[in-house]
C-alpha cells in the first residue's frame, strides 16, 4: 500500500501524514497505532482526491510500474483497474514517459513544482484495444515509504488536437486563398489594361484631332473622358505594382542602402529638378532586402516628401540608426505635415488626404511602401506635425542578423 | 544603294496584330510619321506566314521591309511566327520587332533567344505610342541599312 507525501508541499497539506523524522521521540505501540490510523485515513483521502480528479491519474514507481490508478484512467485506457496495476507504464504510454521518470526523479522540488503548474508534455496514449490517442501529461514526484513515486495526470487531448489540426488547415487554406487573390489582382489589373488602353488612346486621339472643332461641351466631355481614363490607368499601374510586391518579390540579400537610395534619387530626378528639392542623407547601411523593393520604398517616401511641400524649398533628409539587430531608416521632410488622426490611415489602399486638384495621385504609394516593409519583416510608421514636416521611419534586418 | 533611296518607293510594314484598335492606332501613327509606309495587317500567325510565303490569297504580297509582331495571337502566336521567320533562310533577314503589352521578363528573354531584332512594349499613353512609332520609323525605316530584297532575287 502506498502512503505518500507530496514532495511539493502546499497543495495537499494535511492530507498525508508527516514521516517521522526522529524515531526516538515518537515511538511505542500507541503512537504506531495512531499513526497507522492517520495513515489509513490519509490514504483514503488521497485515493478520494485521486478518484475525484477530472483527469486520468496514474501513479508509477521508479521502475515504471503502475501502482495506483483512478476510474478515469480505467475509462480512458479501456482497462479494468486490476489489469492496470502492476503493468509497465510503457504499455499504455509507449514513448517518452520512461525518460520523463528519470528526469523527474532528478528534479529539484522547485522545478517539480513548476512542472506541476506548467503545461504538460504531449505524448501518445495506447488503449487496451491497441488504438492510440493524443494525451497531455503532467508529472509530479511523490515521496513515499516505497521510495519516490510519480503521479501522472493524463488528459485526453483528442478534441484539442483535432481543433488544432483544423485551425492549421484553415490557416493553410487562407494562405492559398491569399496567394490566389494576389495572382487574381495581378492578372485582372493586367488584363484590364488592354481595353483601357483602347479607351484612353482613342479619347486622346479624339481630343487631339477634334479639339476646337466641335462645340465647347464636346471639348469638355472629351477632357473628362481623357482625364478619367488617364487616372484609371495610373490606378491600374499602381495596383499592379502593389500586387507585384507579393507575387514577384525576390529573395532578400545583403543590399547597399546607399545605392538603393541613389537609384531612387535617379528615378525621382524629374521631381527633384522641378521642385528644386534638397535631398541629403547620412551614410546608409547594408540591409537584408529585395533591392528593387527597397528602391521603391525610398522612391515613394522621398517622392512624397517632395510632392507634399510647402511654398519653401522642399528638403528631405534620410538617415539610419541601428536598433539591436535592425536598422531604422528615417525619411524626414519639411513639407505640409500630417494630422495625427491620419497617421494610420495614410498607409491604407487608396487613402488620400488631398483633393485631386491639389495633388495628383492614387493613394497607393504608402500602401506599397508598407507592404514591402512588412514583407521584409519590418514596420513602418510616421511622426508628423502640420506645417512643420513629417518623418517616416521603417525598419529592416541588418546584414547577418539572421532574421532575414 | 538601298531601294529606300528612291523617294517614291513605298515602305512595306507587316503588322501582325489581332486587336482592331491597335491596328487603327498603328495605322494613324504611321500616317503621321511617314507617308511612304504601307501597312499590311495579318490578324494572326497563320495569316502572317501566309503573307510572308506568298501563299494564296497572298500571291502578290510584297516582301515587307519590317515586321511588327504581337506575341499573343489566335491560332499561331507571335513566338511561333518569330521562330518560323528566323528559321527561314529567305525571311530571316527581315527585321522583326516584337510590339506587345507584355512586359514579362520571360517573354523578353524568349523573344531575343528567337532572334527578335528588338522588343518594344506598347505604351499606354497615346503620345508615347506615337513617339514609339516615330522612333521605329526613324531607326528601322530610315537610318538602318537593310539588305535589299530586290537584290536578293
Amino acid at each position: 500500500m502506498t502512503t505518500a507525501r507530496r514532495a511539493a508541499a502546499g497543495t495537499a497539506r494535511g492530507v498525508l501524514p508527516s514521516q517521522p523524522d526522529d524515531h526516538d521521540s515518537r515511538s511505542g505501540p500507541e503512537w504506531f497505532a495512531r499513526e497507522l490510523e492517520t495513515a489509513k485515513a490519509s490514504e483514503a483521502r488521497y485515493r478520494g482526491l485521486l478518484e475525484a480528479a477530472p483527469d486520468a491519474m496514474v501513479v508509477v514507481d521508479r521502475v515504471g510500474d503502475i501502482v495506483l490508478v483512478n476510474a478515469q484512467a480505467e475509462i480512458r485506457f479501456g482497462y479494468r483497474r486490476d489489469e492496470l496495476l502492476g503493468k509497465a507504464v510503457t504499455d499504455i504510454i509507449p514513448d517518452g514517459f520512461a525518460e520523463r521518470l528519470v528526469a523527474d526523479a532528478l528534479r529539484s522540488e522547485a522545478v517539480a513544482l513548476a512542472q506541476q503548474m506548467g503545461t504538460g508534455i504531449e505524448l501518445i496514449g495506447r488503449r487496451k484495444d491497441g488504438t492510440e490517442f493524443p494525451i497531455e501529461l503532467m508529472l509530479s514526484p511523490l515521496v513515499s515509504e516505497d521510495g519516490v513515486l510519480v503521479t501522472a495526470a493524463i488528459r485526453d487531448i483528442s478534441v484539442r488536437k483535432a481543433a488544432e489540426a483544423e485551425l492549421l488547415e484553415k490557416v493553410e487554406a487562407l494562405h492559398v486563398s491569399n496567394v490566389e487573390l494576389e495572382q487574381f489582382a495581378y492578372a485582372a489589373s493586367h488584363d484590364l489594361q488592354e481595353p483601357l488602353r483602347m479607351i484612353s488612346s482613342f479619347t486622346q486621339l479624339l481630343s487631339k484631332r477634334y479639339h476646337g472643332q466641335l462645340d465647347a461641351d464636346a471639348d469638355e466631355f472629351i477632357t473628362f473622358a481623357v482625364d478619367g481614363a488617364t487616372r484609371m490607368e495610373r490606378l491600374i499601374q499602381d495596383l499592379l505594382a502593389y500586387s507585384r510586391v507579393g507575387t514577384q518579390g525576390r529573395e532578400f540579400q545583403p543590399t547597399s542602402g546607399e545605392s538603393a537610395f541613389q537609384q531612387a534619387l535617379l528615378n525621382l530626378r524629374g521631381a527633384i529638378e522641378d521642385s528644386g528639392a534638397i535631398v541629403t542623407s547620412s551614410a546608409l547601411p547594408e540591409v537584408m532586402a529585395d533591392e528593387t523593393q527597397l528602391i521603391q520604398v525610398f522612391q515613394n517616401l522621398v517622392g512624397n516628401g517632395i510632392k507634399y511641400r510647402r511654398p519653401e524649398t522642399p528638403e528631405v533628409r534620410v538617415s539610419a540608426k541601428r536598433v539591436a539587430d535592425r536598422w531604422v531608416i528615417a525619411v524626414a521632410d519639411n513639407g505640409l505635415g500630417i494630422d495625427a488622426q491620419y497617421f494610420e490611415r495614410i498607409f491604407g489602399m487608396f487613402q488620400r488626404l488631398h483633393r485631386r486638384e491639389e495633388f495628383a495621385g492614387t493613394g497607393i504609394g504608402l500602401a506599397i511602401a508598407k507592404k514591402i516593409v512588412e514583407r521584409h519583416g519590418g514596420t513602418i510608421g510616421v511622426q508628423s506635425q502640420l506645417g512643420i514636416g513629417s518623418t517616416f521611419r521603417f525598419s529592416l534586418a541588418a546584414v547577418g542578423s539572421g532574421s532575414s | 544603294m538601298s531601294p529606300r533611296g528612291d523617294d517614291a518607293a513605298p515602305l512595306h510594314v507587316l503588322l501582325v496584330e489581332d486587336s482592331a484598335g491597335d491596328v487603327r492606332l498603328t495605322r494613324e501613327a504611321f500616317r503621321d510619321a511617314n507617308s511612304k509606309v504601307v501597312l499590311h495587317v495579318a490578324g494572326d500567325g497563320v495569316e502572317a506566314m501566309s503573307f510572308l510565303r506568298h501563299e494564296p490569297p497572298n500571291d502578290d504580297a510584297p516582301r515587307p521591309d519590317l515586321i511588327l509582331l504581337d506575341l499573343n495571337l489566335p491560332r499561331m502566336d507571335g513566338r511561333e511566327v518569330l521562330a518560323q521567320v528566323k528559321a527561314d533562310a529567305e525571311l530571316k533577314t527581315i527585321p522583326t520587332i516584337i510590339l506587345t503589352t507584355s512586359d514579362a521578363q520571360a517573354d523578353i528573354v524568349r523573344s531575343y533567344e528567337l532572334q527578335a531584332n528588338s522588343y518594344l512594349s506598347k505604351p499606354t499613353e497615346l503620345d508615347r505610342f506615337e513617339s514609339l512609332i516615330r522612333s521605329i520609323d526613324d531607326f528601322w525605316l530610315s537610318k538602318a541599312k537593310l539588305p535589299s530584297p530586290r537584290a536578293d532575287r
